[in-house]
């Protein structure tokens, strides 16, 4: 799952903002605010479960997550000169259907079962996935190929956005294909089937990547400090 | 070493000595695990009633089945009934014991532990399961029930159990694997001897028995041991049919496989509170059947013979497969209708496979060729004198009209007239002491086996007369092994001949009659060991021989591959020093490859994981091609941020090579889908099953449309070659296109005749294609190398000559390359099954984007990777072409394509052709790929070195697919050592090693393939080159 197609054209003026620590932390425990919620509102609510309703569930938790997520990244979009907070949630909501795409591209390529009963497993999975990886970084970048390039292709963070944006999406799918190891084993558990595992998967590599990111931003915060003291 | 010394030549011939290493420990390895025991084939007949070597002539004409009617009553079970009834006549004449019952009630209750029932070393079995089998007890301690402590061989699981107990023989592994299709028990059992005297053979209870004898019970309801969570079922599945099977007499044998209390072992162990219910049910149905059944002693049913037996134990968790005495300590319990004589109360230890060869004598029929197992003594002992008090009421004019009224009513041959006129010879050769008869008869079946596992045993040639036979000589070594032997039957039958003589005086010779039983048992039991020791024994020595002989190689190998890799890196280095720092860094894809290795490696342990390795490959070359498709992504953006002179020609480049990444994971995508493969998951749709049920047409136009695009794609890659004389690539295009004509004509004409009735001109063709593949590969490759243009032949530069040499090298590579890849395509768009045509082009398409993709990444990756690559390519192929890790998957049917006769070898290179097309395919593909890589730079560096640049190009392409397979073959021979005692080391471990073993021949094949040819094509070209600068 590992497929970077990034739209090929370049632009995006920079004026980068740096992210303070207290405002990252924010985001992240938001982030992961919603994640619970997103999880939690479908199971206790609506009585939906991954396990027996993988497909309706992960609609739910997609519906849930994508507000959040796209009104949080939004916020740090880069070139706020030229793009406003509606322009960069309106690249976010586009991005979707595009990352979906990519993801349910990767995972057929990688042996997610083919077929009409599997179809809506695949598109509701793909967008939770899309969600992960690609909306913030649409979010935030646009269509900046360069960004886009630094983040996923050569994975080369340079302050503490592409940290948010790239560790936790890298961490989504990454876990993800963790998440396909069991699939094949003979333990008869439901939880082996697709999509569930590889979304368990995805989303404990999400939220690593979060922690992480966040170790990072401060991290790279206190170098800072030093440095500047 | 030091790095520099490592030339050519030396690194040729390690690597020759690593693979003859590893061929010599696998050979060691393979002999020591699977024993490969001479057994005896066809059944045992007549011939089992007199003494080995006795005139054969004596029994020649009689009904004495060839093999061939055997076979046929194997498949059918139908055999005249006038032979069957004279040959149950004769048989029991030959044998001059009558049979002491006549119906059996065989009951197997999966998973007993004898211990349950007679306890152990003497103590009560414990207090819950006694008195859950109440009845039982009673039996046992009235002495109508004889109980045995039967020790089972390891693998302690049903069906090689089963096996065991009906043909008295330990299997070996290999003659299950040989078996390819079938599971039938093949070898000589009682189960085919009571068919053949004409018995009516009814079973309920576990299907394996259906498996193992197909078409031979006249009635069954086989019950699946898959749903290991019912432990009801099951058994109500058997038990349903008792009462109307009890109340019939139309049978002889009655099977009964009770699963339920494996299951109830595998849920909750031995002290599930589920077991003694269960033993109670047990208790009930064997009080049914023998308050029904037994005491009945009227004339029409027979006496019959209730044989309570268990296949194996169970673990105190209720496990089974290892060789614990837990596991190995299963019941047979033999109820007969009258009491067996005194009991001695202490359960008596016998071997699971005596159970053959004792109900071959109880029901006088000839006792299994391979038999190891010795006759059960308790049983008759008590019983000798019953038979002749029965014997003296009948007479045999009875017995006969007996045994023919209760086989169909048939009335008494014609040809047993001459039987009665024998009577009276009978009446008193009966007067013989039928135990000490029994125990001959034992005797000359082991004395048979024996001479067929001993070639040298001939008995003649040893003096007895100061042997003594004393515990420590059967420790002794091979060549007095033939002598005890001999020694110990030459002194029973000796005792057994003049015991025989003075048969006037023997009211006095109770002693003696009694050394004569001691002598039989003293041979049989030494052999009887022996023979089964032989067949189970690993000897430890020459396994850890041979693992230490493969793990020699595999280092040799690795660290040949280690300084080879280090020699080119240093030379690039100093090549590039400046431009290209990346080739100091591990690339994610480099620690990919070792991770697949790895992950491969550790995935062997499962034996899920085994079955389903389709997945693992799939997914592991998926995600390598995925990462390659990131690592051109990067390199675009460096060009790109670059961007000062990022040519065309690069950027094109770029694109070929995400294109042909692309081709290689969607084609890799549909091999997948193509066949579902694996054990568990075979019942989802996959495109094949789609494929057969739309109908033949569409596969047949699928098939036909893969050959015309293999042969366009060769023809434009043909064309794609730089530059050679026209009228040359024409011949080349041609001897292109005529075999693949021959295909073509061959699907549209005789595919669907082929496999019937073996029509002649489909044999014909097919054997015409094979020799014009043949003929246009030998002549393409001894051809090229002659034929390819030097270019600036006029220029003496010797730099711009090494560079022309250099160009013609790839060229006549690249030509062969394609030849061979496209001929061995063709070939298997021929041999594989229809279905499979698609698949084989998809593999076309995806050698040819490999190549395609190695050919444009010459900086950025190195070249071990990409040939890794390749060889991971082959193995997910292999299992995209329908193969699995079972030996079921073996596409027997293609294997007789062009065969006219029968021949075994030519047959069993088909079948490997056709397993093994994927990574073939791929080991062929390295000359192509040699051809593609940009050589020049050292070509000319290296200033007419034959021996470096072989080195150079030849190196990582041999050795890292030896080097892969060598780590491959060494871990899982150690996951199969410590596996030895598996549950599935027979059904999953062993064939996978099976397959693992033919990839070590496939590689070592195709790497010398390759190999040969890349050397001969370059000694051609220097030799040409030489002749040229003669000549100016």
């Amino acid at each position: 799952m590992k497929l970077k197609m990034k739209k090929n054209d370049e632009n995006g003026g920079n004026t980068i903002l740096s992210v303070s620590p207290l405002k990252a932390i924010t985001l992240h425990l938001i982030c992961l605010l919603g994640l619970a919620l997103a999880f939690c509102i479908p199971n206790h609510i609506y009585s939906l479960d991954l396990i027996t309703h993988p497909s309706q569930t992960l609609r739910m938790i997609s519906v849930f997550l994508a507000p959040v997520l796209i009104l949080l990244y939004s916020h740090l979009r880069h070139d706020r000169t030229q793009c406003s907070y509606v322009k960069a949630v309106g690249r976010g909501l586009l991005a979707l259907p595009a990352g979906a795409a990519v993801n349910a591209l990767g995972a057929t390529i990688l042996g997610a079962p083919v077929g009409f009963e599997y179809f809506p497993k695949t598109f509701n999975w793909s967008l939770l996935m899309s969600l992960l990886t690609f909306v913030p970084a649409a979010c935030v970048f646009g269509s900046s190929w360069t960004d886009w390039h630094r983040i996923f292709a050569r994975t080369k963070a340079s302050e503490s956005t592409d940290y948010m944006i790239s560790l936790p999406a890298h961490g989504a799918v990454i876990g993800a294909w963790f998440g396909a190891w069991p699939m094949p084993l003979d333990w008869e558990s439901p939880w082996q089937e697709w999509p569930i595992c590889v979304t368990y998967g995805a989303i404990a590599g999400y939220l690593v990547g979060l922690v992480t990111s966040l170790g990072c931003i401060i991290f790279c915060n206190r170098q800072q400090h030093l440095k500047e003291e | 070493m030091d790095s520099s010394s490592l030339t050519c030549k030396k690194l040729t011939v390690i690597a020759v000595l690593a693979v003859l290493i590893q061929v010599f420990g696998l050979a060691l390895f393979v002999l020591g695990f699977f024993p490969v025991k001479p057994a005896l084939s066809g059944f045992s007949g007549v011939e089992s009633f007199y003494p080995p070597g006795a005139d054969s002539a004596e029994f020649q004409n009689t009904t004495n089945l060839s093999d061939s009617q055997l076979k046929y009553l194997y498949q059918s079970a139908l055999l005249p009934l006038k032979v069957m009834v004279f040959n149950l006549v004769k048989l029991q004449e030959l044998s001059l014991v009558p049979p002491l019952f006549d119906r059996l009630i065989l009951m197997v209750i999966d998973g007993l532990p004898a211990e349950f029932v007679l306890g152990k070393d003497g103590e009560p079995p414990p207090k819950p399961f006694q008195e859950a089998m109440p009845y039982t007890q009673s039996l046992l301690s009235k002495g109508r029930a004889i109980g045995y402590h039967a020790k089972a061989a390891p693998p302690t699981v049903t069906m090689p159990r089963l096996k065991a107990m009906v043909s008295g023989a330990v299997g070996g592994f290999l003659d299950v694997a040989f078996n390819f299709n079938t599971q039938a028990l093949l070898d000589d059992n009682i189960i085919v001897q009571f068919l053949k005297v004409g018995w009516k053979l009814v079973m309920h209870g576990d299907d394996t028995w259906l498996k193992l004898f197909p078409g031979m019970f006249s009635r069954h309801d086989g019950v699946s041991s898959f749903f290991v969570k019912d432990t009801v079922q099951v058994d109500q599945n058997v038990s349903r049919h008792l009462v109307d099977e009890l109340s019939r007499a139309d049978w002889n044998l009655l099977i009964l496989h009770y699963l339920g209390l494996d299951h109830v072992g595998h849920l909750g162990g031995r002290s599930s509170v589920l077991m003694a219910p269960k033993l109670r049910e047990m208790d009930e149905v064997i009080k049914m059947i023998d308050l029904n059944s037994l005491p009945t002693n009227n004339n029409d049913q027979g006496r019959t013979l209730l044989l309570v037996v268990s296949d194996h134990g169970m673990t105190e968790n209720g496990n089974h497969g290892g060789s614990s005495f837990e596991e190995t300590d299963s019941l047979a319990l033999f109820i007969g209708p009258t009491k067996f004589g005194s009991t001695s109360g202490t359960p008596n230890k016998a071997n699971q496979v005596d159970l053959a060869s004792t109900l071959a004598l109880l029901f006088g029929v000839p006792i299994p060729k391979n038999n190891v197992g010795m006759l059960m003594p308790e049983t008759f002992k008590s019983l000798t004198g019953q038979v002749s008090e029965y014997v003296l009421h009948r007479d045999d004019d009875y017995l006969r009209r007996k045994i023919c009224g209760r086989v169909f009513g048939y009335p008494v041959p014609s040809a047993s007239t001459s039987l009665v006129l024998k009577s009276d010879k009978i009446n008193q050769a009966r007067l013989i002491d039928q135990q000490l008869r029994l125990l001959e008869l034992n005797s000359w079946q082991f004395l048979r086996l024996l001479e067929a596992q001993l070639p040298g045993l001939v008995c003649e040639n040893f003096s007895c007369d100061n042997f003594r036979d004393d515990g420590s000589e059967r420790t002794r070594g091979y060549s007095n092994l033939e002598e005890t032997f001999c020694c110990l039957y030459m002194k029973a039958s000796d005792l057994h001949r003049s015991w025989k003589s003075g048969e006037e005086k023997r009211s006095a010779s109770g002693d003696n009659r009694h050394s004569v039983l001691m002598a039989y048992h003293n041979f049989l039991r030494t052999a009887s060991e022996w023979l089964s020791h032989r067949a189970t024994d690993k000897p430890v020595g020459q396994l850890i021989f041979g693992v230490a002989a493969m793990l020699v190689s595999c280092l040799i190998l690795l660290s040949l591959l280690f300084l080879l890799g280090k020699q080119v890196f240093s030379e690039q280095n100093q090549q590039f020093s400046s431009a290209n720092n990346d080739l100091s860094w591990w690339h994610l894809d480099e620690v990919f490859i070792l991770v697949v290795i790895v992950i491969v490696v550790i995935s062997m342990g499962s034996s899920s994981l085994v079955e389903e390795e389709q997945y693992i490959w799939h997914f592991m070359t998926s995600s390598l091609y995925l990462l390659s498709l990131r690592k051109v992504m990067q390199h675009i953006v460096t060009r790109t941020e670059q961007n000062t002179s990022a040519t065309l020609g690069l950027k094109t480049n770029d694109y070929i090579q995400i294109c042909s990444i692309f081709v290689i994971l969607i084609s890799g995508r549909f091999l997948r889908g193509w066949h579902q493969g694996g054990v568990n998951w075979t019942n989802l749709p996959d495109i094949s099953k789609w494929l057969e049920q739309v109908g033949s047409t569409y596969i047949k136009l699928f098939q036909l449309v893969s050959v015309i695009i293999l042969v366009n794609i060769s023809l434009v890659s043909l064309m794609w070659s730089r530059r050679s004389k026209k009228n040359f690539m024409t011949v080349v295009s041609l001897m292109h296109l005529f075999p693949g004509w021959l295909v073509l004509h061959y699907i549209t004409k005789y595919q669907d005749v082929a496999f019937s009735t073996g029509s002649y001109d489909a044999t014909l063709m097919a054997q015409i294609i094979y020799v014009v593949l043949g003929f246009c590969s030998t002549a393409i490759v001894v051809a090229v190398p002659w034929c390819i243009p030097f270019q600036n032949r006029t220029v003496s530069v010797p730099e711009v000559q090494r560079k022309a040499w250099g160009l013609c090298f790839r060229d006549s590579a690249y030509v062969i390359g394609l030849s061979y890849v496209y001929y061995w395509s063709l070939l298997q768009l021929l041999l594989q099954q229809p279905v499979n045509s698609m698949p084989v082009l998809f593999l076309f398409l995806q050698v040819l984007a490999c190549i395609w993709y190695s050919s444009g990444s010459n900086q950025h990756r190195r070249q071990w990777v990409e040939v890794a690559a390749l060889y991971y390519m082959g193995m997910a192929g292999h299992f995209g072409l329908g193969n699995t890790n079972t030996l079921a998957t073996i596409d027997v049917a293609g294997a007789f394509i062009g065969v006219l006769n029968h021949s075994t070898i030519l047959s069993g290179v088909l079948m490997f052709i056709i397993t093994y097309a994927s990574p073939m395919l791929y080991l062929l593909s390295m000359v192509m790929y040699n051809s593609v890589k940009d050589t020049s730079s050292f070509i000319i560096s290296e200033k007419g070195n034959i021996g470096s640049l072989l080195k150079r190009t030849l190196g990582f392409p041999c050795l890292v697919p030896l080097g892969l397979n060598s780590i491959l073959l060494i871990a899982y021979t150690i996951v199969l050592l410590l596996m030895r005692n598996h549950l599935f080391v027979w059904s999953v471990f062993s064939p996978k090693f099976l397959y693992i073993c033919a990839t070590t021949v496939c590689v070592c094949v195709g790497v010398s393939v390759v190999a040969s040819t890349m050397i001969y094509i370059s000694l051609v070209l220097t030799y040409r080159e030489k002749l040229h600068t003669h000549t100016d």
